[in-house]
C-alpha cells in the first residue's frame, strides 16, 4: 500500500490519476450533454428521463458519490501538481514566446478553476434549486418533477444564458486539451493513430459545446418554449 | 548590422538580477550569435568591466553547453539548432534582442546567463545507465537488434542534455530529457534487465530535483535542438505504468549496492 | 635527467600484451578500497578510465572543467570508431589494423603499443554495445560498418554522424553508475592548474573551483591525465573553444617528458573563416571530396563571383598536380596544396582563405536529387553557417587543425616519466605516430581508458609504497602557491589587450610557421616572435573581476598563457625534426614533385622533451625499431 502511494505521489503517478479521472469526468460530461438533448423531444421525454435517474436512489447516490470522489481526486491532485509546477520556475521570463503550446493547454489551471466554480453554481442552480428564487419546483401532469419547465425558465433569463454560454467556452477549452493530454499521459500514442488521438480532444470538446449551446440558444431564441 | 541587446546580468545565485542594455554595432551578418557576444565581451573587458558570462564549448551544436533564451525562445528563433548554431543574419536590423538564462528552480543561476544544470547529471546518476562492468561483454553481434529499433534508440539517444526542454516548458519539467534517456535504453535489449527500476528511479529523481510535471504542451519538442519527439514522453509514460503494474519489484528488500557485503 | 624506458615486453608481438598482463602485479580487493586515484578529464579516455577504476574498487576523484562530464570534446567526433572485428569478412584482422595504423602514422609509433590497440579494439565494440551505444545496424540486426579514411576494409562502426557523442554517453553513463555507487566523486567545473610531485611521484593536483574561485589541493596515490589535445594553439581549429594544453603543459613543467609536440593533424575540409571574430572552424565530412571538384581562379586576386569565371580560367589544382588521385589525395597532401594556393593569393572568399569545392559537375551528371540524398545534411549545415546555397554556388573549404598526435610521453604502461602520472587518450603521444587514421582517435581513447590503464595502473600501485599525503604537505603548499601567484598575476595586467587578441596573434604565428608546412627560417622566426608576445601578454593582459568568483576571462587568460609558452616547445620540436613525415611537413625535405621525404636513419625516434627552468628544453630520443613491419614510402602521384 505504501508502494502504491509512493507511485501515486510521483508527478507522473499523480498525472495518470488526473488523466483517468479527467477521462471519467469527460465521459460524464458527454453523457450529461446527451441526456440534456432530450429537451428537444419535449417536456414529457425530459421529465421521464429525469425521473428515471432518480428512481433508484442507490444508483443515484453511488453515481453522485463516485463522481464527487473522481472530482475530488482530479481537483486535489491537480492543485498539488500546479503548486509544484509553479514552484519549478520561481523567476518568470521577461519575454516569452510560445511555438507550439496552445492557449487551451497553457490555461488549464485557470479554466479548470473557473469550471469548478461554475459546477458548484450549476449544482446549486439546477440540483439544489437555491439560486433562482423566481422558479419553484412543481410537478408535471404525469406527476414527475418538471425539469423541463425549470430549464426553459432558466434560459429565458439572458443573464443565465450568458453565464452558461461562457461556461461552455471554458469547458470547451479545458476538454480540448485535457482529453488529448490524458491519452498522451496514459501512453496512448501510436504513429498511425496520433492524428486521431490529438484530434480527439478538440473534437469531443466541440461536440459537447455545440450540443449544450444548442439547448441554451434554442431556449433563449424562443425555439423551445414551455 | 546594429542591434540593441537587453541582457540579464546577475552576480550570483542569491543575488538580484536585472537587465542591462548594450548596443551591438557593426555586427557582421556572418557572425554567429555567440561570436557577437564574444565581441561585446571584448569591448567590456577593455573598458575594465566584467564580461557577460555565458556558456559554450564545441560551438557546433553537440556538446549542449550553450543555453540562451533569445527573445523568449530557448536557443532562439531557428528550429532544430542550438544557440551556437544561430547566425546574426537571422535577425532583423535595428531590433532589440532580449537574452535571458534558462529559468528553472532546478537550474540555479551561477552568473549572468550561466546556470547550474547539475540536476540533469543527478537524474542520470539515479539510474540512467546499464550496470555493466568493463570486460566480459559478449560479442556485439550476439544479440541482434533490428535496424528500425536501433534507429529509434538513436533518435532518443541524440539528446544533448542542454536543458532547453526544461527552459521552454511552462512547468519547467524535464520530461523530454528523462523520456529520451529512458526510451534510449528501454529500446535496446541490453537495457531490458533494468528497464523497470530505471523508469521509476529517473521519475523520482526528476521530482526530487524540483522540475515540474509535464503538461503535454509539446513546447519542448518545438525548441529541442535535436528535435526529439514527444512520442518518447508517451513511451516513457507507458514505461512507467508498465514498471508499476507489471514489475512492482521483489517482495524482499534487496541492498541497493550488491557489492556492499564485500566491503 | 630523464630516462626513457618504454618497458615494451620482449617476445612475439601477438602475445606481448597477454604475457605482460600476467606478469603485472595485482592489487588485492582489500587494498583497493584504501587507494585513491585522481582522473582529470572526462572525455572518452577519462570517463572510461574513471568508471572502470571505480568499478574495480578504487576510490576515484574525477575532475572536469565543464558543467557536466558529458560535455568533453570527444562528444563532437562525427565519423566513427575502428575495430578489427572483420564482420564484413573483407580481409580485415588485428594484424591489418595494426599495419594500417603504423603505416598511417608514417612509421613514427611503437609497434607494441599499436598492436595492443588493434587487439583490444574488438573488445571496445562489445563493451560499448553492452553499455547501450546505439550503433548503426543492418536490417538483419547485425552491426553495420563503413569504410573510412581511405583504408581498404570496412571496419568503422558508427552512430549516424554523432559517434563521439554516443560513445561518450556510454562511458558517461558507466561513470554515473560509479558516482551513484560512491566509488567516483565527480568534481565538475573544476580545472586542474598544477601537478603535485612528492619524492619523485605524482601525488596530487591543484585545482581551481571555477564557481567559487577557490584553489584547492587534491591528493591521491596516482594521477591520470585525460585532458585531450592542444589544436587550439592555432586559435582557429575544429576543437571546442575550451580545449587547452594547461594540464599536460603544467605536468611537463613538473618533469614529465613531452613527446612529438610538432605532430599536429590538419583536416582539409572545414568551412573557411569568414571574419576576424570567428571563434572556431566547423568540420565538414571528408566524403564531400568524393564528388566535389576543387578549384581556384587561375589569376591571383580574381574577385569575380565563381559563376562568372569561365572553365578555361579555373585551376583544378589537385587534379592537375595529382592526376592519379585527383581530389582524393590524402588529408595532409590536400591541405598543403590548398594552403599553398591561398598563400599565392589565389584563395577565395571574404578573407581569401578558401578554395571552391564545386558540385555542379556531379549535379549535372547524376542529378540534384542524388546529391541531396547523399550530402543533404552537410549542405544544410553549410547554408546555416555561411548563408550560401551550395547547390547553386560552389562550397568554400579550408584546412583546419583538428587533432594532435603529440602529447606527454608514456611507456607501454601509459605512465609518463613521472612515476604515478598516467596519461591516456589524445593527451598522450602514444599510438598514432606522425599522423592519425580517421576513426582511430575514439578507438584509442576507449582502449586506454577501459582496457589498458586499469591493468597497468594496478602494477604501479601494487609495487609502490605510498603513504597518505596531508593536504598541507610542503610540496602541495608550494604547488598551490604557484597557482595562486599565477592567478593573481593574471589579474594585474594593465588591461590594454584581451586574452583573445593574444590568442589570435599566437594562432597566426603558429599557423604560418608551424601549421601545415614548416621551414627552418619560419620556425626560427616564430621562436623569436613568441617571447616578446608573451612578454606583452603579462604586461598588457586585461582580466576584469577577481579570482575569488566565477571568472571566465580569467580561465581563458590562464589557458592562453600556457599556449604562449607551449608554442615554443612545438616550434623547437618542428625545428629539430629535419624530415617530412606524416602530418609534419618540412619544406626543406621534399622531392621535386613536392612529395615529403622521410629520414628513417636520422629520425626514426620519438622526440621527448624535458623542461628546463629558464632555459631551452632538452631533447631525449626513444629509438623506434621496427621488428615486424618494414618501413615503406608512400606515393600519391
Amino acid at each position: 500500500m505504501t508502494r502504491l502511494f509512493t507511485v501515486l505521489l510521483t508527478s507522473l503517478g499523480s498525472k495518470v490519476v488526473v488523466a483517468l479521472t479527467g477521462l471519467g469526468l469527460a465521459g460524464f460530461v458527454v453523457f450529461h450533454m446527451l441526456g440534456n438533448l432530450q429537451v428537444f423531444e419535449g417536456s414529457e421525454s425530459l421529465n421521464t428521463y429525469a425521473a428515471f435517474l432518480r428512481e433508484l436512489p442507490i444508483l443515484l447516490w453511488s453515481a453522485r458519490v463516485g463522481l464527487l470522489l473522481i472530482a475530488v481526486l482530479h481537483v486535489g491532485l491537480t492543485i498539488r501538481l500546479a503548486i509544484h509546477n509553479r514552484r519549478a520556475r520561481p523567476v518568470p521570463y521577461a519575454v516569452r514566446e510560445y511555438r507550439k503550446a496552445s492557449m487551451a493547454s497553457r490555461t488549464m489551471a485557470l479554466t479548470g478553476g473557473l469550471l469548478l466554480i461554475f459546477i458548484i453554481f450549476h449544482l446549486l442552480h439546477f440540483t439544489a434549486g437555491v439560486v433562482d428564487a423566481s422558479f419553484s419546483d412543481r410537478l408535471d401532469p404525469r406527476g414527475h418533477r418538471d425539469v423541463y419547465g425549470k430549464v426553459i425558465h432558466a434560459f429565458q433569463n439572458p443573464w443565465f444564458v450568458v453565464l452558461y454560454l461562457a461556461a461552455q467556452g471554458l469547458l470547451g477549452l479545458h476538454l480540448s486539451h485535457g482529453l488529448s493530454s490524458s491519452l498522451q499521459t496514459l501512453g496512448l500514442e501510436h504513429p498511425l493513430l496520433n492524428r486521431l488521438f490529438r484530434a480527439a480532444g478538440p473534437l469531443v470538446a466541440g461536440i459537447v459545446v455545440l450540443g449544450n449551446a444548442a439547448i441554451i440558444l434554442a431556449i433563449a431564441l424562443g425555439v423551445l418554449r414551455a | 548590422m546594429n542591434f540593441t541587446l537587453k541582457v540579464w546580468r546577475q552576480r550570483g545565485a542569491g543575488e538580484r538580477g536585472r537587465f542591462v542594455i548594450y548596443p551591438a554595432r557593426d555586427v557582421s551578418p556572418a557572425m554567429s550569435f555567440l561570436e557577437m557576444l564574444d565581441v561585446l565581451n571584448q569591448q567590456l573587458v577593455l573598458k575594465g568591466q566584467e564580461p557577460v558570462a555565458f556558456e559554450s564549448d564545441c560551438r557546433e551544436g553537440i556538446c549542449g553547453s550553450c543555453s540562451l533564451v533569445i527573445n523568449g525562445i530557448p536557443h532562439g528563433p531557428d528550429r532544430g539548432v542550438a544557440t551556437c548554431q544561430l547566425y546574426m543574419r537571422r535577425f532583423t536590423e535595428g531590433t532589440t534582442i532580449t537574452i535571458e538564462p534558462w529559468r528553472a528552480k532546478a537550474f540555479p543561476i551561477i552568473r549572468d546567463l550561466v546556470v547550474d544544470r547539475g540536476a540533469l547529471d543527478r537524474v542520470m546518476q539515479a539510474g540512467g545507465y546499464i550496470s555493466s562492468n568493463t570486460g566480459g561483454a559478449v560479442d556485439g553481434n550476439t544479440i541482434l537488434i533490428g535496424k528500425d529499433r536501433a534507429e529509434s534508440a538513436m533518435d532518443a539517444a541524440s539528446c544533448i542534455s542542454c536543458g532547453a526542454c526544461v527552459a521552454a516548458c511552462k512547468n519547467a519539467s524535464a520530461m523530454l530529457f528523462v523520456a529520451a534517456k529512458v526510451s534510449h535504453l528501454a529500446l535496446l535489449p541490453q537495457g531490458e534487465p533494468e528497464r523497470a527500476t530505471r523508469a521509476k528511479a529517473l521519475m523520482k529523481a526528476m521530482d526530487r530535483e524540483g522540475f515540474g510535471s509535464c503538461g503535454n504542451q509539446y513546447e519542448c519538442e518545438a525548441v529541442c535542438p535535436k528535435s526529439i519527439s514527444v512520442h518518447f514522453i508517451a513511451a516513457f509514460n507507458r514505461e512507467f505504468l508498465r514498471a508499476t503494474v507489471a514489475e512492482p519489484g521483489p517482495l524482499t528488500e534487496i541492498p541497493s549496492d550488491p557489492h556492499a557485503e564485500f566491503r | 635527467m630523464i630516462a626513457l624506458d618504454s618497458k615494451v615486453p620482449s617476445g612475439p608481438l601477438e602475445t606481448k600484451w597477454d604475457r605482460h598482463r600476467f606478469t603485472e602485479k595485482l592489487v588485492s580487493p582489500n587494498n583497493k578500497q584504501h587507494i585513491k586515484i585522481i582522473v582529470v578529464g572526462t572525455g572518452l579516455a577519462g570517463a572510461s578510465a574513471a568508471s572502470t577504476l571505480g568499478q574495480l574498487g578504487y576510490h576515484v576523484d574525477c575532475f572536469c572543467f565543464h558543467d557536466s562530464p558529458r560535455r568533453a570534446h570527444s562528444i563532437a567526433a562525427q565519423g566513427g570508431i575502428n575495430a578489427a572485428k572483420n564482420y564484413q569478412d573483407d580481409g580485415d584482422s588485428v594484424a591489418r589494423l595494426f599495419y594500417d595504423t603504423i603505416k598511417g602514422g608514417d612509421f613514427r609509433s611503437r609497434e607494441a603499443n599499436v598492436y595492443r590497440l588493434a587487439q583490444v579494439s574488438t573488445q571496445i565494440i562489445d563493451q560499448c554495445v553492452a553499455l547501450g551505444v546505439p550503433f548503426a545496424r543492418e536490417y538483419g540486426g547485425q552491426l553495420a560498418n563503413r569504410s573510412f579514411g581511405g583504408v581498404q576494409v570496412s571496419r568503422t562502426f558508427y552512430c549516424r554522424g554523432q559517434t563521439g557523442q554516443q560513445l561518450l554517453l556510454g562511458a558517461y553513463s558507466a561513470l554515473c553508475w560509479q558516482i551513484e555507487r560512491g566509488q567516483v566523486a565527480m568534481h565538475p567545473r573544476t580545472e586542474m592548474l598544477d601537478l603535485i610531485v612528492i619524492d619523485g611521484h605524482a601525488r596530487g593536483i591543484v585545482a581551481r573551483d571555477l564557481v567559487s574561485g577557490k584553489i584547492a589541493v587534491h591528493t591521491a596515490q596516482a594521477v591520470v591525465l585525460a585532458t585531450g589535445g592542444y589544436s587550439n594553439i592555432f586559435y582557429l581549429s575544429t576543437n571546442a573553444t575550451g580545449s587547452n594544453v594547461t594540464a599536460t603543459y603544467r605536468a611537463w613543467k613538473q618533469g614529465a617528458a613531452f613527446a612529438n609536440p610538432c605532430f599536429t593533424q590538419i583536416h582539409p575540409t572545414a568551412i573557411p573563416p569568414s571574419e576576424e571574430h570567428q571563434a572556431k572552424l566547423t568540420l565538414m565530412s571528408e566524403s564531400l571530396r568524393n564528388d566535389g571538384r576543387i578549384w581556384v581562379p587561375k589569376e591571383a586576386s580574381d574577385r569575380r563571383s565563381p559563376d562568372q569565371i569561365p572553365e578555361a580560367e579555373r585551376d583544378y589544382f589537385l587534379e592537375r598536380r595529382y592526376p592519379r588521385f585527383g581530389n582524393l589525395v590524402p588529408r595532409d597532401v590536400a591541405s598543403r596544396a590548398v594552403k599553398a594556393i591561398c598563400d599565392e593569393g589565389r584563395g577565395v572568399g571574404p578573407v581569401g582563405h578558401g578554395v571552391y569545392l564545386d558540385f555542379s559537375d556531379v549535379i549535372a551528371r547524376e542529378g540534384l536529387g542524388l546529391v541531396r540524398e547523399r550530402y543533404g545534411n552537410l549542405f544544410d549545415m553549410y547554408q546555416r553557417i555561411t548563408g550560401e546555397d551550395a547547390y547553386e554556388v560552389p562550397m568554400r573549404i579550408y584546412p583546419a587543425p583538428h587533432y594532435t598526435m603529440g602529447g606527454l610521453w608514456v611507456d607501454y604502461n601509459l605512465m609518463s616519466t613521472i612515476p604515478g602520472l598516467f596519461v591516456v587518450g589524445e593527451a598522450n603521444f602514444a599510438d598514432h605516430g606522425a599522423n592519425r587514421l580517421g576513426a582511430s582517435s575514439l578507438m584509442q581513447g576507449l582502449a586506454d581508458g577501459y582496457f589498458i590503464l586499469p591493468y597497468t595502473i594496478g602494477h604501479y600501485l601494487a609495487t609502490t609504497k605510498n603513504g597518505p599525503i596531508s593536504h598541507d604537505h610542503a610540496e602541495a603548499r608550494i604547488a598551490a602557491d604557484r597557482v595562486t601567484m599565477r592567478t593573481t598575476k593574471l589579474l594585474q595586467g594593465n588591461g590594454r589587450r584581451t586574452a583573445a587578441s593574444f590568442h589570435r596573434a599566437l594562432g597566426r604565428i603558429m599557423w604560418n610557421a608551424c601549421g601545415m608546412a614548416r621551414h627552418r627560417a619560419g620556425l626560427k622566426h616564430a621562436l623569436q616572435t613568441i617571447p616578446p608576445l608573451r612578454h606583452d601578454f603579462w604586461r598588457e593582459i586585461a582580466v576584469p573581476g577577481s579570482g575569488e568568483s566565477f571568472n571566465q576571462e580569467l580561465e581563458y587568460a590562464g589557458r592562453v598563457a600556457d599556449f604562449l609558452e607551449f608554442a615554443e616547445l612545438l616550434c623547437h620540436d618542428a625545428l629539430h625534426r629535419e624530415e617530412s613525415c606524416g602530418a609534419h611537413f618540412r619544406e626543406e625535405h621534399q622531392t621535386v614533385d613536392g612529395e615529403p621525404v622521410r629520414d628513417d636513419k636520422g629520425f626514426a625516434h620519438v622526440a621527448a622533451w624535458e623542461h628546463v627552468p629558464n632555459g631551452a628544453p632538452i631533447l631525449y630520443k626513444e629509438p623506434l625499431t621496427f621488428e615486424f613491419i618494414k618501413p615503406a614510402m608512400r606515393s600519391y602521384q
